[in-house]
């Protein structure tokens, strides 16, 4: 009982911080768009609002599971991925003849979590890169429908590695062992990655707003400009150098890691841009309103986890 | 005592295993509650459609719906039977018309659970086709509906849900799937083949919305 009554993030100083300034910055954004409505009834800022309502609800989705219980939080991450991977595989047309490997993927989610869980850290790094790398092809092969068996061996085994592997990153940083005067550990980590992706996300949309004139990759993401993403990138990397106390880093490696993680995300934005493309939708899903579908949102965490997770792990552990 | 479990089963655990699980988007079925009486008329790949349909209704009005299914499926043992209807609300009839014996004809027992009061679930292309491929409609739609023209059709669009659980597989492996609810709409002629190419183009056009 003692156990589930006691909240260590109560007697955390700086994570308390950085989920204050969260909502801080939450609620002057829910304020300034409804001042600038009231000022402006003309501009339209309905995109803005809905955006804003459900940065709101994904906030404290993020602050509720992750930062309160251990256990709760692997089972969340885990949720993402398994609600990312399905939104993913679902718009990629796979042969009815795949369903079995598919399954199969689906059972590698709860494993990986469980390893990231347990802290087996040789297990979870191979588990998708090897394991099921070697296995889901034999899956298939065993079902013996060779038309298009190529794609469905490659397609299905990249959703694995983005949505789970990439993503399961966030969760191993709560399993990594403690460091001593670190108080933050894991969960200041991954407070870290998230806010500085998601911000990055924002200020690069932010940026281009204001000043995009130059593009960046018009045939992929004809909204995305020069000035939005080196907007985004020296943004990121100022708030990143403040927010360097939730990590164990020094302050070069912190400024070298947020960067990073800037720079990383945007890459994942425009990879999930081109799949879009490819297929010829605009959103993943539409389960996020005014963001499109779950993976429209994480597109970026699954390449900042990874890179943030093994820059970390190589550097203070 | 059934409206109890049956709004528990669908309106609870079945509805938020479809969501969580399998991940159906539901549309909100809430203005079914205004009609008095309707038959919804949706296309049909999987076992899964009945379920979601059920799952989507109001918990309400949810023993006044019931589903049409086959006798020779869902009914080809007493037991089964008893299951079928107490668990899914079945109306079951058999597929083929029986002129001879009218309690044994599809179309009118159809009838005769509208004029009891019920509402229907109607699957008009008979049975579950392959995976997002849809079958000319059967005209037993058309026959009902030209008896009872007062009654209102809803159609639905089911999409999605042939993959996550297709014909000839038991096997749920989750697939972002959907349920699309157009209109309630009254027939136009009493004609019973144009009914059904009315139902039909109904059907056509929310899928086409998606």
């Amino acid at each position: 009982m003692e156990n589930i009554l006691h909240l260590p993030l109560f007697e955390n100083k700086d994570l308390l911080f950085v989920i204050s300034l969260i909502f801080g910055i939450l609620i002057f954004a829910t304020l300034l768009f409804f001042v600038v409505g009231k000022l402006k009834p003309k501009a339209n800022l309905h995109e803005l609002k809905t955006r804003t309502n459900s940065w709101w609800i994904m906030a404290t989705l993020f602050v509720g599971t992750t930062m309160f219980n251990h256990i709760i939080s692997y089972f969340a991450i885990g949720m993402l991925s398994f609600i990312a991977f399905r939104e993913l595989y679902s718009i990629l047309a796979f042969r009815e003849s795949d369903r079995r490997a598919v399954f199969w993927a689906f059972v590698a989610i709860p494993i990986q979590y469980y390893l990231a869980y347990i802290g087996w850290y040789g297990a979870y790094i191979i588990f998708i890169p090897i394991v099921m790398f070697l296995f889901l092809p034999l899956r298939l092969v065993l079902k013996g429908d060779t038309a298009g068996i190529i794609r469905s061996m490659s397609v299905l085994h990249w959703v694995l590695m983005l949505t789970v592997f990439g993503l399961s990153h966030m969760a191993y940083l709560l399993s990594l062992p403690d460091l001593e005067g670190f108080a933050n550990g894991g969960r200041g980590l991954l407070l870290f990655l998230v806010f500085l992706t998601e911000i990055n996300d924002v200020m690069q949309f932010t940026w281009g707003k204001l000043l995009g004139k130059h593009k960046i990759i018009p045939k992929v993401s004809p909204n995305k400009t020069w000035e939005g993403f080196v907007g985004g990138l020296i943004t990121t990397t100022a708030i990143g150098y403040f927010l360097g106390f939730l990590t164990p880093l020094s302050t070069v490696q912190v400024v070298l890691v947020s960067f990073m993680i800037a720079f990383s995300g945007f890459i994942g934005d425009i990879v999930m841009s081109s799949v879009k493309r490819d297929i010829g939708v605009k959103d993943t899903g539409s389960s996020i309103p005014g963001h499109g579908g779950i993976l429209d949102r994480i597109d970026s965490l699954s390449y900042t986890a990874p890179i943030f997770f093994h820059l970390v792990y190589y550097m203070a552990y | 005592m059934q409206k109890l479990i049956l709004q528990f089963l669908y309106s609870l655990l079945i509805r938020n295993f479809l969501k969580l699980f399998v991940g159906v988007k539901f549309q909100n079925a809430h203005f079914l509650i205004k009609e008095k009486q309707f038959i919804i008329v949706a296309n049909h790949n999987s076992h899964l459609d009945t379920l979601t349909i059920l799952a989507s209704l109001p918990s309400k009005i949810i023993l006044r719906v019931k589903p049409v299914a086959a006798q020779d499926h869902f009914g080809n043992t007493k037991f089964k039977e008893k299951l079928s209807n107490y668990f899914i609300n079945t109306l079951l009839i058999q597929r083929k018309r029986d002129k001879e014996n009218i309690n044994n004809d599809p179309i009118h027992r159809m009838i005769k659970a509208l004029d009891d009061g019920y509402s229907l679930i109607l699957f008009p292309e008979g049975t579950r086709g392959a995976a997002e491929v849809q079958q000319p409609l059967k005209p037993g739609i058309g026959y009902v509906l030209s008896e009872r023209p007062s009654v209102k059709y809803v159609p639905a669009f089911l999409r999605g849900m042939g993959k996550a659980m297709p014909k000839n597989d038991n096997l749920i492996v989750p697939h972002n799937s959907s349920l699309t609810y157009g209109v309630p709409t009254q027939i136009e002629s009493t004609e019973v083949m144009e009914i059904v190419a009315q139902v039909e183009r109904s059907i056509n056009r929310l899928r086409d919305e998606l």
